[in-house]
């Protein structure tokens, strides 16, 4: 079915880029969970998650089990913690190439 | 159009040949509660929205099976809406119930329905070209507090945009620095997270002082904190903080829209501000109105830009901008066949940016271009400004 559909070729190419490219995997330090990370800059983090991290976040376990449900925009604060570390560690590099 | 091999081409693609899964808003369910029919545009063709006996609100194509006369310009007559053309009697299921001059009502007279709800006393209709059961498990959200009195009325808004597609409203939930630029605000947090059917945007942002009008009205004064979702494609609720000089309020901003063309859409938004304790009536809407004014005002700020500006499908980033293609992602969810759902539209994406420190600098920027100028005026023997 088409919706939104590109015209050209290049542009699959720049979807692939600015969502999939250098996404590094970070493993949360307390769970289980396995998201994928970006960094364009100090200040800037991206963070990919799929359904199986989701299942592992205990943080968004415990939150989900609260009557008024987990709230979507609040992330996990272990994962951050963990982002931060491998920032520190230098897996992840940080900064931004050609704005992607 | 450029012929230099390096230069960048816009890709304008292909608008989408349906319109969104979902769950879509009609409007003030008020304002349908009137013993008359009432035209509503949507998704290429037109609605007929009445209210029956029993206070229950139905939704129809607006178009008569008999020979196309337009029920919205018809009666209600009883429970039903009936045709000005040749007075046939549609019910709320969708059903022709009664012709009135003859013997009986064919077996195949059916129109087409809307499933409908209502939420934050607006009217919703789930729409599926597929044809699927409503989901109400997805409906928006009730606002707490809302049915209990504690909001002042609505204060409710509708405007017709004609030449541009929808997915320009939804971009915005992405767009940081839009906000700078159009809105004259300034934004210090800023955090989207897509999952499932939500997109949310969540911002810190002060006005800025070098301008006047959007956002910007109080200047430097005016904090705010919002925080915004989308419940669903087309229906959004925004929660609004605004600290005046240390005068608090709580906003709510309804911004929903009804796709009316591949290239045309109805906006509608409706402000309310939660009553502080023992205000009185006339306050609280003076407030809300002032809130209306401001925020209607940054509506027409995004417009004038829609208007002016063509759909593009290759949008060219850099490293400060927001998440537009991963947001696009999350939106094509409602585009596709239910079937046709991957993964990468529904799992959770966070971006967040953090510009306190960035904004620590700018703040010392000014403040150092304040002192300047209170040294100038001194050595030039002037009073000391405050």
């Amino acid at each position: 079915m088409v919706s939104f559909a590109p015209t050209s070729s290049e542009t699959v190419e720049d979807q692939r880029r600015y969502t999939q490219a250098r996404l590094v995997e970070v493993a949360c330090l307390d769970c289980l969970a396995v998201v994928r990370v970006k960094k364009n800059s100090e200040h800037q983090t991206s963070i990919q998650w799929d359904s199986t991290s989701l299942e592992h976040c205990t943080e968004f376990a415990r939150a989900a089990s609260q009557p008024e449900g987990r709230p979507i925009r609040v992330g996990c604060s272990r994962l951050r913690s963990s982002i931060e570390q491998a920032v520190k560690d230098g897996a992840i590099e940080v900064g931004a190439e050609d704005g992607y | 159009m450029s012929t230099a091999t390096d230069a960048r081409s816009l890709d304008q693609g292909v608008p989408p040949a349906r319109y969104a899964r979902g769950w879509h808003c009609l409007g003030l369910a008020a304002t349908f509660r009137d013993g008359k029919p009432h035209a509503i545009r949507a998704f290429d063709g037109k609605l007929v929205v009445w209210e029956d006996s029993k206070g229950d609100l139905n939704v129809l194509d607006a178009y008569c099976r008999h020979m196309g006369g337009d029920l919205t310009q018809g009666e209600v007559k009883g429970d039903d809406v009936a045709c000005p053309f040749h007075d046939w009697r549609w019910g709320g299921d969708g059903k022709c119930k009664a012709i009135p001059y003859a013997r009986r009502v064919p077996l195949r007279a059916k129109t087409q329905r809307y499933e409908t709800a209502i939420v934050n006393d607006q009217l919703f209709i789930w729409f599926d070209p597929e044809g699927s059961e409503a989901d109400r498990s997805i409906l928006p959200y009730q606002l707490p507090g809302l049915a209990e009195g504690e909001y002042a009325d609505w204060s409710w808004n509708i405007t017709e945009i004609e030449g541009s597609n929808c997915r320009e409203l939804i971009d915005n939930v992405s767009d940081m620095a839009h906000f700078y630029y159009v809105h004259f605000s300034f934004p210090t947090s800023f955090r989207n997270v897509f999952e499932g059917h939500l997109a949310t945007q969540y911002m810190e942002s002060t006005g800025r002082p070098d301008k006047a009008g959007g956002y910007s009205s109080a200047g430097t004064d005016l904090f705010l904190k919002s925080e915004a979702t989308y419940y669903g494609p087309s229906y959004m609720i925004n929660w609004l903080w605004v600290d005046y000089k240390g005068f608090k309020t709580e906003v709510i901003l309804i911004n929903t829209h009804i796709a009316t063309s591949p290239n045309s859409f109805t906006l509608q938004y409706g402000i309310t501000v939660k009553k502080p304790e023992g205000m009185d009536d006339a306050t609280v809407a003076f407030i809300a109105e002032k809130y209306t004014k401001m925020f209607g005002e940054g509506f027409l700020q995004d417009v004038h830009i829609w208007k002016n500006k063509i759909a593009v499908q290759n949008p060219l980033l850099c490293e400060e901008d927001g998440p537009v293609y991963q947001l696009r992602r999350w939106y094509e969810q409602f585009y596709v066949d239910k079937a046709d759902i991957v993964p990468e539209m529904v799992e959770r994406f966070e971006f967040e940016v953090d510009t306190t420190k960035a904004n620590e600098y700018w703040h010392e920027e000014v403040a150092e271009n304040l002192r300047k100028k209170a040294a100038e005026d001194a050595a030039a023997g002037l009073p000391v400004a405050h």
